[in-house]
């Protein structure tokens, strides 16, 4: 900022002093993060903080903003603006020194205000996301002079509205009236099970037989509640049913999806259900479920693209890990810090790496095969497995049987071979094995043998008779394992016998086959593994044990890749990278949490498990507003704090700061992180259930309706306007889980290089299965679905935005799908002879509200229209209706009027 | 139903005057922008950048029509893009980077001093250099240089400026893609064409303002993310026009279904939108009323617009056309017609340049000049004819790959490759530009000897998008967009202008 030396003239600090002495007359105290952080972020932090510190000077961190400038002395002077170059140069006339350069002076009020911090002693604060209030009062109710009584207790049906009643009191305005029954219901279903509700549960709430709370509870107790939100959670973890990048091929991890309908429909507790997905591996002896959970972030891309790195994109997985669980749990994007520290908020870039440290040990490693996978058997093979498993429990302790345990359930520790070296006559070849060639070797680098008797080979081998070798150290090094490998069929696991060495060591494997010609591969090798050994081998039954444990480790059964921890002599060390390139590391660093956030506490492990607890800590100021400020936002469709994304300095202030912490504080402490408890507190307010009708001067006033002066009103999500034709049609299938489906979709969409996979229509009800269970493909996704905004889900995605686009009117107005559905809409409210009976009956199932003159006038000029057409051309209505044997104009014209139904406004919104 | 939609367009623009914050900001800031929109992208004047609410206006030109028509901050050059990629990367030493030099080590083993330190997708070892499998000649008055692959070029060869020293720090197709069409490797950064119809809008609503077209037989290997919007809202992505099956998906009325009768439909749903909209003033209402009628024209639009049966017979010859197949020929013909029709961004992918030497079709020596013979004629008719209807000067042709390929021959192991073949290579390879504000017949940059590495004028891919971005009328470092809290651009925190082959 220097652009020119400060000559300090007596008479700006004179004329300076009598600014300062009006404007200290103002006593009121100045707030550090509500006034004045936001000023220094607008106005000076570009060039004065994070990546820039222009004259040495920073606003960043409050060490940095009170020490020495390139000047020699501190910009701000505690209780001294008039001495302050930091308020001096707000005052100056010369262009070149005031601050902010090159941009117009600051307001009369934004110098006031930094005066008067400044003068009251330049206390600094933490910024409001940082730190969570122990207790939040309600807001009492307001005074009857400003609302009229009868519009405060229709109003008000729990706390949530207290705090809305009094913003409005503030803005003076008054809320909207309740909706009509039919609509809140139609409404809260869409919110609560993404379906339209069913006409029998409508028709007990419209007469009085359940209340307002029994239909939501009868809601929530539905399985589609489960299925509703998880589309949410899975656009944040990600999850896809392909791997991504270049060649995209499939991934089986649909039990992760499954996992978390499950979870919601059971209401696991949030911090739970945080726990099990970030380190359900690490808890003390996790449950298959458990380990399901951990997917979360096995949703990652993986490379598969000939001659990529794996450990480029194993690092990348990392980062993404990093990132992803921030954005997801802690509403803050800790990504730029990746590279230097934060421009704006409170982060480090060596915290980024400490964060890292608590990913960088997990056993994945960008393999095509994706290892680790749980293997899921089947009861046969589960009787093996025990068997295994009862042998290691009765004849070892803890220890051994956990290790039988991972073996047979996920295949790891193992050494695989992309990190092989020094390859003579054999060579990665890029497809997750080493080729060997005659007289081939290669080193395993600094590998522990665990003083393991056996060896675990898996390969593919095209010959008979190859002799391997083992030795310790290098071809000169003792011989540990000498034995034959005959042709196998396809990839097999073989165990072989081994010398016992009890140190880490580097091993050498060598392969003879004389029989067979130099340049001819004589086996592929994917990985090694060192497993201590099971006991009792000279006890009666190991030898039939062990067979046992050879036969399940040579199965082929169903999978979900998942997380798993490396063993002590695997361990990574994390360095941080210079500049964010992974090609140059610098200082080594351990696992850690950032200082701005809640102190660690020491009886948690230094790893995921911990980090976890750490999230999940009721000191954590950002984990349960980020959990409340989504949900709020998938109702209403903004947040309590608008950037859902980013909670941090740079985000607007929360529309109602004391609702959301108040909220927190409640989901945390009341409900003990009961989901389905918030979601009900919510529905459950007058706030929620008012009409979401408005006028344009009101629109005027609050467009994004923040001030909720009217209920919700929202389009509906791309897959749950597909789910809501289907439905309203009855033609939806409930059936539930299991593999992505693959319902019609155009020719031709799906083309992807070197991959043969084919979108393979699904047959009977699997054409019609809810949105969450297509089979969604990164590079390809399902068309209508993009169209109407759904990601491709390659990185987490926390708010979808809404869009508004003709492509979308071509869907609903020409896919078949779309017209599948009108035709049976039509044809199920099908009167005979009674054309308008007919229409309104679709209408009011579609919509869930009596149809208005105009639009039964609008809707019947298009069936007229319609069968006049299709009466004198008689083809039309076969070739538009040719799913239906014998088709008449009146059905097509009918089903012409039940899809113009299906592209109304109100029916792709939530209303 | 037109009428009503403008009357209500009239009644929010006369609402919107009484705004006096909003029109000082215009008036201070927004000089030679089109609309308010346009203030959540110039986070620089957007007096509401340090929100996230970006302003949004309830009323704005934008929110009706998020395609409609915004002026650049600045004269720009050109109105069109079309960028032609080859992807699988072509080879520039067969191509336009003359390396006689080269002949002469051809065989010898490549030396330890140039491998060193580098990593290569596939070459293992030792490999040999190559000299350059074709025949070059200077041509035109600028006697830049061609080689006998594409015969036809040098009838344009003084239209276009050479960049012969580009690099990118990706080596495998689909980074290095995404780096080359996003600016970052990684998935979720916005693709050139959803910068500028983002920040230029459309000239045509009847039609889509990002189209893409692929040829070649394969989607490029790094998907649809090379033409996605990243963070920017999905109606900026790239519409992918089909020349099987419906142009764009949906567009067709179904069978039996008349345009009378959709045109019925269509009034009947705004009928009762408009009664909707009466009742809870919602613009989206507005909005979607728009967009029913801009399906219907663009049900009309699209298929007349890909239709190249209409063209005269010796437009088709010129280019080479193949009626119903698809053919890069076909898309470069379909190009001209998009851009006349003011479609802001055409992105053509032609698949099929990655010539390892492990297949015939995938060797520098058959394959490649087949991929070359596809692409000769047509390009060069796609400037010829832009040229003859005076289009030129208004539209941007951008010509690359997302790398070059090796001087040395690739080796793979013990494996003996079956044809002539070169690995990938970032460190220096050959794009080309014409069109308006391009200097014609200029040449930028300078490899060494055998091609390995730029010597002189290296530009970087960010450099690329900045010229991009120029030439639309756009200072890249000032086109913005906020997400996850900071504003974000095409060119990260790097690019510059590469005045040289500006005219």
């Amino acid at each position: 900022m220097e652009k020119k030396t400060f000559n300090g003239s007596t008479l700006l600090t004179l004329l300076l002093g009598i600014v300062l002495l009006q404007s200290c007359q103002t006593k009121e105290r100045v707030d550090f993060s509500t006034q004045i952080k936001p000023i220094i972020n607008k106005n000076c932090i570009t060039c004065h903080g994070g990546v820039k510190k222009n004259a040495g000077f920073s606003l960043l961190f409050e060490a940095e903003a009170f020490a020495d400038t390139e000047s020699g002395k501190p910009a701000i002077i505690r209780g001294d603006a008039a001495n302050s170059e930091f308020i001096k140069r707000l005052h100056e006339d010369d262009l070149e020194l005031r601050m902010p350069y090159e941009k117009s002076k600051l307001s009369d009020e934004e110098i006031d205000l930094l005066t008067r911090w400044v003068e009251q002693g330049a206390v600094w604060g933490e910024h409001w996301a940082y730190s969570l209030p122990e207790k939040v009062d309600v807001p009492t109710k307001p005074s009857e002079a400003s609302f009229a009584p009868e519009i405060a207790s229709d109003f008000i049906k729990n706390d949530i509205d207290n705090f809305i009643l009094a913003r409005l009191e503030e803005k003076q305005l008054e809320p909207n009236a309740p909706a009509e029954k039919s609509t809140i219901a139609r409404r809260v279903a869409l919110d609560l099970i993404g379906l339209p509700p069913s006409a029998a549960l409508v028709q007990k709430f419209n007469d009085n037989e359940i209340t307002y709370e029994n239909l939501v509870d009868s809601l929530l107790a539905q399985e589609t509640f489960g299925e509703k939100w998880a589309t949410w959670w899975l656009d944040v973890a990600r999850y896809a049913d392909s791997k991504g990048y270049e060649k995209d091929m499939g991934r089986s991890i649909w039990k992760y999806r499954d996992w978390v309908i499950k979870a919601f429909n059971r209401d696991v507790s949030y911090d739970q259900f945080t726990i099990e997905q970030l380190a359900g591996d690490l808890l003390p002896e996790p449950s298959t479920d458990q380990l399901i959970a951990t997917a979360f972030h096995r949703n990652t891309m993986n490379n598969d693209e000939g001659g990529t790195d794996d450990e480029e994109y194993r690092v990348a997985t990392v980062i993404d890990r990093v990132n992803t669980t921030f954005e997801v749990f802690q509403s803050t994007t800790i990504g730029c810090v990746q590279c230097h520290s934060h421009t704006y908020d409170p982060f480090k870039h060596k915290e980024y790496y400490n964060l890292m440290a608590f990913f960088n040990n997990s056993r994945d490693e960008d393999t095509p095969n994706e290892s680790p996978v749980l293997k899921f058997y089947d009861t046969e093979q589960q009787k093996q497995v025990d068997k295994v498993l009862d042998w290691a429990s009765k004849h070892g302790d803890k220890n051994t049987l956990k290790t039988y345990r991972n073996f047979l359930q996920f295949t790891e520790p193992v050494y695989k071979s992309h990190f092989f070296k020094e390859f003579k006559n054999s060579v990665y070849d890029d497809h997750a094995s080493v080729v060997f060639w005659d007289d081939g070797n290669l080193i395993i680098p600094d590998a522990y043998t665990n003083n393991a008797s056996y060896v675990y080979v898996n390969y593919r081998s095209h010959y008979n008779g190859t002799k391997m070798t083992i030795r310790e150290t290098d071809a000169n090094g003792p011989i540990l394992g000498q034995f034959t490998i005959n042709k196998s069929k396809n990839n097999k696991t073989s165990q072989f016998a081994l010398k016992n060495v009890d140190k880490k060591t580097d091993i050498y494997i060598e392969t003879q086959n004389d029989a067979v010609a130099p340049e001819k591969n004589i086996l592929n090798m994917y990985w090694v593994g060192f497993i201590p050994d099971l006991p009792a081998q000279e006890k009666n039954g190991w030898t039939r044990v062990n067979t046992a444990l050879l036969e399940l480790l040579n199965t082929t059964t169903e999978t979900v890749p998942i997380l798993v921890e490396n063993p002590e002599y695997m361990k990574r060390t994390t360095q941080v990278f210079d500049r964010g390139s992974w090609l140059t590391k610098t200082d080594t660093v351990a696992p850690a949490t950032p200082q701005s956030l809640n102190a660690w506490n020491d009886d948690w492990t230094k790893d995921r498990l911990g980090l976890s607890q750490w999230i999940v800590s009721n000191k954590n100021p950002l984990t349960a507003r980020t959990l409340v400020n989504r949900v709020w936002h998938q109702i209403y469709g903004h947040g309590l704090v608008s950037a859902i994304e980013d909670m941090g300095s740079q985000s607007d202030a929360p529309t109602h700061p004391a609702l959301l912490d108040w909220l927190a504080l409640r989901f945390m402490n009341e409900h003990n992180w009961s989901v389905k408890a918030l979601i009900k507190d919510i529905v459950l307010s007058g706030t929620y259930r008012q009409k979401s009708e408005s006028t344009p001067e009101m629109y005027q006033i609050d467009p994004e309706n923040e001030l909720y002066a009217r209920g919700p009103r929202i389009r509906l999500g791309a897959e749950q306007i597909r789910d809501q034709a289907l439905a309203v049609a009855g033609i939806l299938s409930y059936k539930m889980y299991g593999p992505g489906v693959m319902p019609p979709q155009p020719d031709g969409v799906w083309q992807t290089v070197y991959n043969g996979a084919d979108w393979v229509e699904s047959k009977g009800e699997d054409r019609y299965r809810r949105g969450i269970y297509t089979f969604l493909k990164r590079t390809s996704p399902y068309p209508s679905f993009l169209t109407f905004d759904a990601g491709s889900r390659e990185v987490c995605m926390i708010r979808r935005t809404v869009t508004n686009t003709p492509l979308q009117a071509l869907v609903t107005l020409n896919d078949p799908v779309y017209l599948e559905a009108s035709y049976h809409l039509a044809k199920n409210n099908r009167v005979a002879n009674d054309v308008k009976k007919s229409i309104v009956n679709s209408y009011e199932q579609a919509t869930f509200k009596k149809i208005t003159p105009n639009r039964l006038e609008a809707l019947t000029e298009l069936y007229e229209n319609s069968i006049t057409e299709f009466i004198k051309n008689e083809e039309a209505s076969q070739l538009f209706l040719h799913f239906e044997e014998q088709p008449t104009a009146e059905l097509a014209a009918l089903t012409m009027v039940a899809n113009a139904i299906m592209n109304l406004d109100e029916f792709l919104t939530k209303t | 139903m037109k009428n009503i939609v403008e009357r209500l367009i009239q009644e929010k623009l006369a609402r919107e005057t009484q705004e006096k914050t909003r029109r000082h900001f215009i008036k201070s800031c927004a000089q030679g922008m089109g609309g308010l929109a346009l203030s959540s992208i110039f986070t620089g004047c957007d007096p509401l950048s340090t929100s996230t609410k970006t302003g949004r206006i309830a009323y704005s030109e934008r929110d009706l029509n998020p395609l409609s028509t915004l002026a650049p901050p600045f004269a720009p050059k050109v109105k069109s893009v079309i960028y032609l990629h080859m992807a699988g990367a072509p080879s520039q030493l067969e191509m336009f980077d003359y390396k006689p030099e080269l002949q002469k080590y051809d065989g010898q083993d490549c030396p330890q001093s140039l491998l060193e330190g580098k990593k290569f997708a596939f070459i293992k070892g030792t490999p040999k250099l190559m000299g350059p499998q074709a025949q070059f000649k200077q041509e035109g008055e600028s006697g830049n240089w061609v080689s006998n692959f594409m015969p036809h070029f040098k009838k344009v060869v003084d239209d276009v400026a050479f960049l012969k020293a580009v690099h990118t720090d990706q080596f495998n197709h689909g980074p290095a893609q995404l780096f080359m069409h996003t600016g970052s490797a990684r998935l979720g950064r916005p693709s050139i064409g959803s910068w500028a119809t983002y920040g230029l809008g459309s000239e045509n609503q009847n039609l889509p303002g990002f189209v893409v077209l692929t040829s070649g037989g394969n989607a490029p290997d790094a998907g649809k993310s090379v033409w996605g919007s990243g963070f920017l809202p999905s109606v900026y992505q790239g519409v992918q026009c089909r020349s099987k099956g419906d142009p764009v998906l949906y567009i067709e009325d179904p069978d039996g279904i008349t345009r009378d009768l959709k045109k019925s439909t269509i009034d009947a749903i705004n009928k009762i939108n408009k009664e909707e909209y009466a009742k809870y003033a919602d613009p989206e209402i507005l909005a979607r009323i728009n967009q029913y009628e801009m399906a219907y024209r663009m049900q009309i639009a699209v298929p007349e617009v890909m239709d190249i049966n209409s063209e005269p017979e010796h437009i088709q010859q010129m280019y080479g056309v193949e009626p119903g197949k698809e053919s890069f020929a076909n898309n470069c013909l379909l190009a001209r017609k998009l851009v006349e029709d003011g479609v802001r961004f055409v992105q053509l992918f032609d698949w099929g340049w990655d010539t390892h030497g492990n297949v015939r079709s995938g060797s520098i020596d058959m394959g490649l000049r087949n991929k070359c013979r596809e692409i000769d004629r047509p390009i060069t008719a796609l400037i010829m004819d832009l040229k003859q209807r005076g289009l030129l000067d208004d539209t941007l042709i951008v010509w690359g790959g997302e790398f070059g390929r090796t001087p040395m021959q690739e080796n793979r192991g013990n494996t003996k490759m079956a044809y002539k073949g070169r690995d990938h290579h970032g460190d220096a390879f050959t794009m080309w530009m014409a069109g308006g504000g391009i200097k014609k017949g200029a040449s930028h940059g300078k490899t060494d000897d055998i091609g390995f590495s730029g010597i002189e004028g290296r530009v970087s891919v960010h450099d690329v998008h900045a010229t991009i971005l120029h030439l639309l009328g756009f200072d890249h470092e000032k086109f913005t967009h906020e997400f996850q809290g900071r504003p974000f651009r095409l060119t990260d925190v790097e690019g510059e202008i590469i005045k040289e082959i500006l005219a």
